[in-house]
This record gives structure tokens, C-alpha cells and sequence, in this order.
């Protein structure tokens, strides 16, 4: 059995030590707000946060997440109590379709825990998740508005 | 003569036969169709009352618009509701939005209409270019498309707009009876029918129920441009905070009790079906699996976690049969369009006389075959419940999706309830329509073939390698362009020569004044499955005429912005967007101290005008691109921001295919697989993307994809100016 603490709710499951992270979350514990794009890791879709730290769950076996705290896109805000990016993505109107989105607010938020006053350099350095609908412009801004807002 | 604002219907069978049918309003157009008692069955809930094809009206006052159209992120939903809040006078909070159910009393033969519209009168700009709309409007018909840019524009603009003020029509004559008054003593205001004399007043909801027993008016008067409330404004779209939440649910997201998963492995071969499996019984004793089986186009392994069925489906050892592309590569299908374009050609747009063995300016333009790459993979989940067939999926045609699965599971489409998801992407790969014979709903024909087979709920699922090398592309084509200049620099002769025609268009005629014009194409197939790309023909063909365009202004030592303004007419969308677009870049004919230079393009694409300028340079990096300015011709932009949304995101998504969109193919299959061969832009290397929508009189356009096309020529043509090399084939990294 593999324990895993998924935002603050413990976990036991009958899964296989290498089965990467994101599956477990989506398909045995049913959060499906992390989304699968690449599994390669190179998307960034199914970014979720160990201990604080953004990584890329397609590519993350389960058992390397065992005694951490697992955080996803469903224990950063709700709709009564939004975090102040997800309030700048609505301000500014980031998602087209929408699918990479919660991978690329878990990027965001973990930026703005580690460096509160991002300059684009530090964006453009961090924020590597892929978006096809190409929201870029939009995310830069919202960024920097969730930053004022969380000073 | 400028745009007709006639509405044609369409009739029936005789379509193929050409017949048109005039009609005058929106009454007409509802009686006609024979739909209303379809829609008025499939909404008594609730006490609410249909009172026409897309518009509900609920007791409570709620002004419902029924949408036809999926959800990619383009932002429809938003735009039709503020038409019809306009147009019906209602205050926002009034107004809500629902998915129209996969059925064909909602097939939007709106769009379609507006299509042949465009085919039947198509716009001074476009001169003698008639067909550059759909063409087989009697498959067209029966379908719920989302796609062609067309929401807003036709499905709005000319339907729900005419529907709103009908019903507008009607409440107020509702009203009128109700209080025994004349209808010219009331007005509406706020979802309410005022009669200010006597100060009596009914909600909407309150008169809906009279007002759709009345005739449908067939003159109702349109609200004037500086009555609107809605139409115009930068509002919110209603689908963004279920994204930002998380809570908006996806094809993928489906969650069926019992369901079990299926992975795909592709033949490897286009066309190549899978003869047999060496190892069914070994992989069927790995954990969780509990089938496995030759499915169209490859092989399924079913399990109980889809990373399982994925491991699984990895190590199936299969047999395929021989096929004719077991050995094509992409050299191939170059050189076979090459002996194409020198053999007998079909004849596409001439004007003026032929100048045969007169042009000494010759390019031969290449541009791949390109995937989609939707974030989310395709997928379906599909099960049998109580005799009917299940699908769980997000298509830009709900309906012809579920004639698909009626028709793989042979049954009645009846039978089949589709349950419409929101999409991850679609770009065109959605569409789930095909002009080639090609078949994009392969996902779809495999997912129900697993679940019957399994009898099980289950989830199919690609993989991003198996959706990337089973696509149905954008089409490689080879274009070869020949110009000469007259005495005083102008172009005096263009002919092209092109591979293949998608949806009839025969290959596409520059926009400026030449006097001597040639168009033809080589009218043939491609050997792999082809579909429609986000922006369709004028992907390659924007960056074949915007290219030569600027070969033929360098070769004539000529401000490549100011030489196209010289071909066009002064007061035309296309020199007003080009004028727009210079003054914003602050627009510069030459490289600067940095090695940064401008290149320009502009394309007339789904009833819209674009112009690009991108500010580029190469670096020891390679290319690199970083300004872009857009100037925008769509008519009226019903939602602003929205319109800056999708263009931007339209330059970024070009941008991708310009430096790094190649699908190769070697041995009859795509080389590239994931995102580390198949590269999309990242943020760092995105650039900033401002856009200005140019004030005009212009019928109303389409948005979605008029962003693309102008971006690789706009690249190049910058690149050219940097170091006088001229870029002919795509892409450039």
C-alpha cells in the first residue's frame, strides 16, 4: 500500500510504487483538476506541488511522494474563496479552453510563494508549462497583478 | 454592389442540385425548418416557455439562449448572449446560457446559410473569387458545427439577432393585448414591458407564455449601433471561473461507475490495419488488464487504471499488414507534388491576359504536414445503459458525432445519447468532418468498438504520441509562384501553381490591383489522412502570396507596406488595417542597430482583415520573434477582449508552426511524437501581442482564426529584411 497526504487528507492505496503520481490522484482518489497532456513531463498540465514545490505529475512515481505534502490545483482556492491568482486569471480573463490552466496556476502560485515581486526574467523562467491556446500574454499580466494584490 | 443581407434557405434534398430558396425573415426561417415543435417538446420543463428556436424565456424572468456551439475557449457563449440582450432588451443578470443537446432540431444550418451566403455574394474584395465557402451543403445541413469561425457571425449575428427582435416583437404585442393598448404607447427596458402612460408593466416571464402563440413578426426592426448596451463591451465571459477553478469538466474528466481504460498503439502505417497479436495472453496477465484487441488503425489494451492500460499497450507485439505507404517519407510526397504541379492542372482564378514565358521572378514555396497538438488528447468513454449507447465526449459536432457511434455501433441515432463536454482544445481537430473521405473520429469508431467488445464502461484515451501520429493534418503543400514588374515597379503578371484544394477553394488569388493573374492547382490527394487546421487554406496560403508579395516589393526596391498600399484600394478594410498596423508598430523599412527588423502580411480570412507586423531577428538562438502587432478588421467585434484573446492566442498558436511545426513522416508513418519533437512556444520566447480593432463598416467577421495566417509570412519577410535571405519553406528553426 502506498500513503499519500493529498491536500491534508490521507490516502491509502493499492497502487504500484512507479505508477506515476497523476494517475493515482486522477483515477484512485478522483481529482481530475490535474489534467494529463505529455507524459513526459514536458507540458506542465499536471503540475502539482510536493512540499511546496511545483512538479510535473506524469512523470513523478507515487511512492516518491510518500510522507510529503501533496497540494493540487483543488486546495488553492474555491469559488467563495478564490486565491489572488486565481482572482487575476478571471480579471484578466487568461483561459481559452481552459485544460492547462490549473497546471499553469499551480506554476504561478508556487512563484509567487518563492518570489514574491517576479520581474519578467523571473517569469520567463520559472512559467515553462505549455499553453496551445497560446493565453501568454494574459498570464505575464495576471502574474504581476496577483503579485501586487498578495503584497 | 456590396454585401447582400438576403437569407437562403436551403432545400432539403435538392441541395446537391443547387436549389436556393429566398427568404425574407425569421418567421419564414423558423416555419420552414418545421422545428418548433420539436424544440417546444424538449422544453416544458420547468413551466418555461419556448418562444423560438434559441431563445427560452423562463417564468422567473431568465432570458436562456440556447447554444449550438461547444466550447474551445473561444468565448461564444458570451458573444450570443450579449446580442440577444441587446436586441431583446434584457439586463445581463437576466441573461443565462445552455448547451444545445446533440439533436437536429439544433443543427445550426444558420452557419451554412451563412457560408453560401458568402459563396453566393461574396464581398467586393474577394472579385470573382467565388468559391470560398462550403460546398456539400447537403451533408452540411445535418450538422451541429462549431467551427469556420462562424459562431458569432452567423449563428448570432444573423440568427439569434433576427430572433431577438422577433421576440421583442411579440412581448410587446403581448403586452399591448394584455392591457388593451397600443403598441406604439410601449417600450421595453430591462427585460420588461413598460407602458409608461398609465405605469403598468409585465416581466418577459410573465408574458412569455401569450407571446409565443403569436405569429412570428417578419419585419422586426434591429436596434441601431448607439442603442447597444452589450455588444461592443469588453464583458467577462461566463465560462472562464469554472476553468480557473478547476471545476469545469473535460472528454477526460468523465467519471462512469465501473468504468474500466483503454490505451491505443497505431499500426505505425497509415492506412495499415493490424493482422494479428503475438502476445494477447502475456499481456493479459499483467495487473488490471482484462482485454486486449485489434481495433481500427491499431491495437487496444483495456485495464483498470489507464496508466496500466497505457504500460500495457506498450509492449503488444502485432503483425500488420502490407500496405502502399509502408515506404513513404516526406521526400516522396514532396516530389510527387513537384511532377503534380508539372502536369495538367485544374484552372483556378485568371484574370486579365495570360503572359505566358514573361515572368523572371520564380519561388517554390514548402509548408508540412502539421498535428494538432490539443492539450487534451482525444479521447471518449462509451457504455451501454439501459439499450442505448453512451458517449462521453467534447467535439466541435456533437451531432455528427453521434451519428458516428450510432453508425460504428450500428444502431439508430436515436439509440445514442451524446453527452457534450466541454473541449480541451479543438483548432479543427474536433471538427468531426470530414471533405477527404478521411475519418476524424477514429478515436471515437475505436472507443465504441472497445466497449462493445468489452461490454464495459469504458474511457478510451491517446496517449500524446498516439495522438500526434494520428491526426488528420494539415496538409503539405508545394506552392511555385512566378512574377514579373512592370516599368514603374508594380507587378504586371502573378501566376501560382498549387498542390491539393481544401474545401473547394482552389488555391487563393493575391488581394491586390495585377493586372495579369493566374491561379491553378494541382487537383489531387494526399496519402495520409488530412484535416481542417485551425485557419484552414489560408495557413499555407497566406504565407505562399504574403511572401511573394514581398519578394516581387524587394525586387522592386520597394517599402514592402507601402507597395502593398500602392495595389490597394485606399478606402478598402485591407489598406485600413495596413495603415492601422504601421502606425502602431511605429512600422521601419530596414534592420535596426540591433539586427532587429520588421516584416508585414495581410490576410483576408473568414470575412475578417488582418494585418501583421512582426518585429524579429536572428540571434545565436536562431530566429526569434519579438514584437507582434495586429491590426484588426472584423466588422463589428462583439466582445472586444475577447477578440484580443483570440487573435493573440492565434499568433502564439502560428508562431509554434512557424519556427517549429514539422510532421515528418518516414517508413508511412509520423516521425515526431510528443513535445520535445513537435515543439509548441513556450512563454519565454513568446512575444508580447497587441491588437487594434479598426473602427469599419464591414459586415461583421470571424475571429478564431483570422490571427494565423498573416504570422509565418510576417516572420519571414522580417528574417528577409535582417540578413537578405529569403525563407521559402516552413518551418524556420
Amino acid at each position: 500500500m502506498i500513503q499519500l497526504n493529498v491536500n491534508g487528507v490521507e490516502h491509502s492505496l493499492d497502487i504500484e510504487p512507479e505508477m506515476p503520481l497523476l494517475w493515482a490522484l486522477r483515477e484512485e482518489i478522483s481529482l481530475r483538476g490535474t489534467k494529463f497532456g505529455c507524459g513526459l513531463g514536458l507540458c506542465g498540465a499536471c503540475t502539482v506541488h510536493i512540499d511546496g514545490t511545483p512538479v510535473r505529475s506524469c512523470s513523478y512515481p507515487a511512492s516518491a511522494a510518500v510522507g510529503k505534502q501533496i497540494s493540487t490545483i483543488e486546495s488553492i482556492g474555491s469559488e467563495e474563496t478564490p486565491h489572488a491568482i486565481q482572482r487575476a486569471w478571471i480579471k484578466h480573463q487568461v483561459p481559452q479552453c481552459g485544460y492547462c490552466q490549473s497546471g499553469m496556476q499551480m506554476a504561478a502560485v508556487a512563484l509567487l510563494n518563492d518570489n514574491p515581486n517576479p520581474t519578467d526574467e523571473d517569469i520567463d523562467a520559472v512559467m515553462t508549462n505549455l499553453c496551445r491556446c497560446g493565453t501568454y500574454d494574459r498570464i505575464r499580466a495576471a502574474i504581476k497583478t496577483a503579485a501586487k494584490e498578495m503584497v | 454592389m456590396g454585401i447582400t443581407r438576403r437569407i437562403f434557405m436551403i432545400g432539403g434534398a435538392t441541395v446537391g442540385g443547387g436549389l436556393l430558396l429566398g427568404i425574407g425573415g425569421v418567421g419564414a426561417h423558423l416555419m420552414t425548418h418545421n422545428r418548433i415543435n420539436t424544440q417546444r417538446d424538449g422544453h416544458t420543463d420547468n413551466n418555461s416557455t419556448l418562444v423560438n428556436l434559441w431563445l427560452r424565456i423562463t417564468p422567473d424572468n431568465n432570458i436562456i439562449v440556447i447554444n449550438p456551439h461547444t466550447d474551445m475557449g473561444q468565448g461564444t457563449a458570451t458573444g450570443l448572449m450579449q446580442i440577444v440582450a441587446d436586441e431583446i432588451d434584457a439586463d445581463w443578470s437576466q441573461m443565462k446560457s445552455q448547451a444545445a443537446p446533440a439533436d437536429v432540431a439544433y443543427s445550426n444550418g444558420k452557419v451554412f446559410e451563412g457560408f453560401m451566403r458568402e459563396m453566393v455574394t461574396p464581398p467586393e474584395w474577394a472579385g470573382n473569387l467565388v468559391e470560398n465557402g462550403f460546398y456539400r451543403m447537403g451533408d452540411l445541413m445535418k450538422m451541429q458545427m462549431t467551427g469556420g469561425s462562424s459562431a458569432v457571425r452567423f449563428t448570432g449575428w444573423d440568427a439569434m439577432r433576427k430572433a431577438a427582435a422577433a421576440t421583442r416583437q411579440m412581448l410587446l404585442a403581448a403586452a399591448a393585448e394584455k392591457l388593451d393598448v397600443d403598441i406604439a404607447s410601449l417600450k421595453t427596458q430591462s427585460g420588461t414591458v413598460v407602458h409608461e402612460n398609465s405605469g403598468q408593466s409585465y416581466t418577459y416571464g410573465e408574458l412569455a407564455a401569450d407571446a409565443a402563440n403569436r405569429d412570428l413578426p417578419k419585419d422586426a426592426a434591429f436596434k441601431a449601433a448607439d442603442q447597444w448596451r452589450f455588444v461592443g463591451n469588453s464583458i467577462d465571459r461566463e465560462d472562464v471561473p469554472a476553468k480557473v477553478l478547476a471545476t469545469a469538466e473535460y472528454g477526460i474528466d468523465a467519471e462512469v461507475p465501473d468504468m474500466q481504460y483503454a490505451a491505443i498503439a497505431t499500426s505505425g502505417v497509415f492506412g495499415a490495419q493490424i493482422s494479428s497479436i503475438d502476445n494477447a495472453d502475456e499481456i493479459k496477465t499483467a495487473r488490471g488488464v482484462s482485454d486486449v484487441l485489434i481495433v481500427p488503425d491499431g491495437v487496444a489494451v483495456v485495464a483498470d487504471n489507464p496508466w496500466r492500460a497505457e504500460q500495457a499497450v506498450r509492449k503488444v507485439v502485432f503483425q500488420r499488414e502490407s500496405h502502399a505507404n509502408d515506404t513513404l517519407h516526406t521526400e516522396d510526397v514532396v516530389q510527387n507534388q513537384r511532377d503534380a504541379l508539372a502536369g495538367e492542372l485544374s484552372e483556378g482564378l485568371s484574370t486579365g491576359e495570360a503572359v505566358e514565358g514573361a515572368a523572371d521572378i520564380k519561388a517554390e514555396y514548402l509548408v508540412p504536414y502539421l498535428a494538432h497538438a490539443t492539450m487534451e488528447p482525444m479521447n471518449a468513454t462509451v457504455w451501454m445503459q439501459d439499450g442505448k449507447l453512451n458517449v462521453i465526449a467534447g467535439v466541435q459536432n456533437p451531432l455528427g458525432a453521434r451519428q458516428r457511434a450510432a453508425k460504428e455501433a450500428g444502431m439508430k441515432i436515436d439509440d445514442v445519447i451524446f453527452h457534450s463536454r466541454q473541449m480541451g482544445g479543438g483548432f479543427g481537430r474536433r471538427v468531426a468532418f470530414s471533405t477527404t473521405g478521411d475519418e476524424p473520429l477514429s478515436w471515437l469508431v475505436q472507443a465504441v468498438r472497445i466497449a462493445l467488445h468489452s461490454n464495459k464502461a469504458v474511457k478510451t484515451t491517446w496517449s500524446r504520441e498516439t495522438d500526434t501520429r494520428s491526426d488528420v493534418y494539415r496538409p503539405l503543400v508545394l506552392g511555385q509562384y512566378e512574377g514579373a514588374l512592370a516599368d514603374d515597379g508594380k507587378p504586371l503578371l502573378w501566376r501560382s501553381r498549387s498542390y491539393g484544394k481544401e474545401m473547394n477553394i482552389k488555391a487563393i488569388a493575391p488581394p491586390y490591383a495585377i493586372p495579369n493573374i493566374k491561379v491553378s492547382y494541382a487537383d489531387q490527394p494526399h496519402p495520409i489522412p488530412t484535416g481542417f487546421w485551425r485557419s484552414v487554406e489560408h495557413s499555407q496560403h497566406g504565407f505562399f502570396v504574403e511572401s511573394f508579395i514581398d519578394e516581387l516589393a524587394m525586387a522592386a526596391n520597394a517599402d514592402p507596406l507601402q507597395y502593398r498600399l500602392s495595389l490597394l484600394a485606399k478606402d478598402s478594410a485591407a489598406a485600413s488595417v495596413l495603415n492601422k498596423v504601421a502606425e502602431m508598430s511605429g512600422w521601419r523599412y530596414g534592420a535596426d542597430a540591433d539586427g532587429r527588423a520588421m516584416g508585414v502580411a495581410l490576410v483576408h480570412s473568414f470575412g475578417s482583415t488582418v494585418a501583421q507586423v512582426v518585429e524579429a531577428s536572428m540571434t545565436s538562438n536562431g530566429v526569434s520573434a519579438h514584437r507582434v502587432w495586429c491590426a484588426v478588421d472584423c466588422g463589428t467585434a462583439v466582445n472586444p477582449q475577447a477578440v484580443e484573446a483570440q487573435v493573440q492566442g492565434a499568433v502564439h498558436y502560428a508562431l509554434s508552426a512557424a519556427l517549429y511545426g514539422k510532421c515528418d513522416l518516414k517508413d508511412g508513418g509520423i516521425v515526431q511524437s510528443n513535445f520535445h519533437d513537435y515543439r509548441l512556444v513556450g512563454l519565454a520566447e513568446s512575444p508580447a501581442v497587441e491588437v487594434a480593432i479598426v473602427k469599419s463598416d464591414s459586415p461583421i467577421g470571424g475571429v478564431g482564426e483570422i490571427g494565423v495566417p498573416p504570422l509565418a509570412p510576417a516572420l519571414s519577410n522580417a528574417l528577409a529584411v535582417t540578413d537578405g535571405v529569403r525563407r521559402r519553406s516552413l518551418p524556420l528553426v
